[in-house]
């Protein structure tokens, strides 16, 4: 078990734990409704040292990860990072990949099903020669996410923070070393997640912490992310992503070139392309009370057609909501399906994103 | 399914095919409209559209459904399935112009 740089900050800090793909997780620090708070009205900061890290020199990296996941790394400008996905042979999901061209090297992040060296090991077998360095237990991972994120990478990094794009990645001088910035997140808040070496991981995020603190918010765990993901509609590869595997019924075609020519699980995946899924996943929510768990069964009719493979509470909307696999032709927002029994509580499909979140109402460089 | 349901669906299924064909084209998206999920968020994250696409997306719904979107209110083009939901709560009884 990998235990993250950040893993004692946290425990002084009140943190439960939790494994996540072989590392060890900072789950929760503070009660949920709070955490969940921070982030849609302040700040929260949280250890996100699950993910996976390599680096590779721009020289050889962009056929080394063109063969490895399945969207294009070679139209990846400068600066900017790609969001796409990592198969294995037979087309199943293996990993979320944030790709970013930092100008003289290639930065990859991963959120595996895998431990460390199975991923390790996929990416020597595309490229052994190609200078790949395995950042994952030499560097922290902190995230900063929320309606203020912006204010706290302002007082750590400077103001030219504000300027950054979504999906964009820039270096900063801290205390001797280097962090890595990227403006990513997937909470539907501004979000940043900071790559820094372990040397530096607690200066940083106490310091993280206290910028926090003073715009209103403080630190939280990764499982409040689980929630604010499903919320926000963002792919949750440790929630629907285990569960279904399939990048086509899981809607994720936007992370995929059709185009390219190599990567693994591509024949599988342009095979079933071709012939047509059979499911595909919907959201929905049910009535307040109804006990909804990962695997409850949807039934239309007195049979059963479907299947809950993620669940969170909205504290938006006021209930609890999910993700479920239904049949194409039923897969639709607005219907009612029956759970776990033909006279069980009714459900009902929605439209995703069912909320408007905070940060997609300002600009952030005109703050 | 329900007779209920399965009006529903038949409806949404023909906003759904029409809106596909018309942002696929408009915007010279790589995909089949299968490859779509309803649900793909089309600005910042997902489809990564711009601020430029937002407007053409407008124009469309505007052109294809008759219905008319006003310019504060973003969170209609947040998926496929949000600017569905709007042009079937605008035209009740009916889809296309």
């Amino acid at each position: 078990m990998r235990r993250s740089a950040l893993r004692d900050f946290f425990a002084a800090n009140g943190a439960a734990f939790e494994a996540r793909a072989g590392v060890e997780c900072a789950r929760a620090v503070a009660d949920p409704a709070a955490e969940y708070a921070m982030v849609r009205d302040a700040v929260a900061v949280s250890d996100a040292s699950h993910h996976q890290v390599f680096a590779m020199p721009d020289a050889g990296a962009i056929d080394v990860l063109d063969r490895l996941v399945a969207g294009n790394v070679a139209r990846i400008r400068f600066g900017r990072v790609l969001h796409t996905f990592m198969a294995d042979a037979g087309g199943a999901l293996v990993a979320d990949c944030y790709i970013a061209n930092n100008d003289d090297e290639f930065l990859v992040l991963c959120e595996s099903l895998e431990d460390d060296a199975a991923i390790r090991a996929r990416f020597l077998a595309a490229g052994r020669d190609a200078g790949l360095r395995d950042l994952s237990e030499s560097h922290a991972v902190l995230s900063v996410d929320g309606f203020k994120a912006w204010a706290v990478a302002r007082e750590l990094f400077g103001a030219d923070v504000l300027g950054l794009p979504y999906l964009s990645i820039e270096r900063y001088p801290f205390e001797g070393a280097t962090v890595r910035l990227i403006r990513a997140g997937k909470t539907s808040e501004f979000g940043y997640l900071l790559v820094v070496p372990a040397a530096q991981a607690q200066v940083l995020a106490e310091r993280a912490f206290a910028s926090a603190k003073k715009n209103g918010g403080g630190l939280c765990g990764i499982a409040i992310h689980d929630d604010l993901r499903l919320e926000g509609r963002f792919f949750n590869i440790y929630a629907e992503g285990a569960a279904v595997r399939d990048p086509l019924s899981l809607g994720l075609q936007w992370m995929m070139d059709f185009e390219k020519e190599e990567y693994p699980g591509r024949s599988a995946l342009l095979r079933r392309r071709a012939a047509g899924f059979e499911r595909k996943i919907v959201g929905f929510k049910a009535p307040p009370g109804a006990k909804v768990r990962k695997g409850s069964t949807l039934h239309d009719g007195g049979r059963s057609v479907g299947e809950v493979v993620a669940v969170a509470q909205s504290r938006v909307l006021g209930c609890t909501i999910g993700l479920a696999m239904l049949p194409v032709a039923a897969a639709y927002s607005g219907l009612e399906f029956a759970m776990d029994a033909s006279d069980g509580p009714m459900v009902t499909t929605i439209s995703m994103p069912p909320i408007m979140p905070r940060s997609l109402t300002v600009k952030i460089d005109e703050m | 399914m329900s007779e209920q349901n399965q009006k529903l669906i038949e409806r949404r299924r023909e906003i759904i095919a029409r809106l596909k064909a018309e942002l696929i084209k408009r915007l010279n998206l790589p995909f089949q409209p299968d490859d779509l999920h309803e649900d793909v968020a089309l600005l910042g994250s997902g489809l990564g559209l711009d601020s430029l696409d937002a407007l053409e997306i407008v124009l469309c719904v505007e052109n294809t459904f008759g219905v008319k979107i006003a310019d504060d209110n973003i969170a209609v083009l947040r998926s496929i399935n949000t600017l569905v939901d709007f042009v079937m709560e605008q035209k009740p009884n009916g889809g296309a112009s």
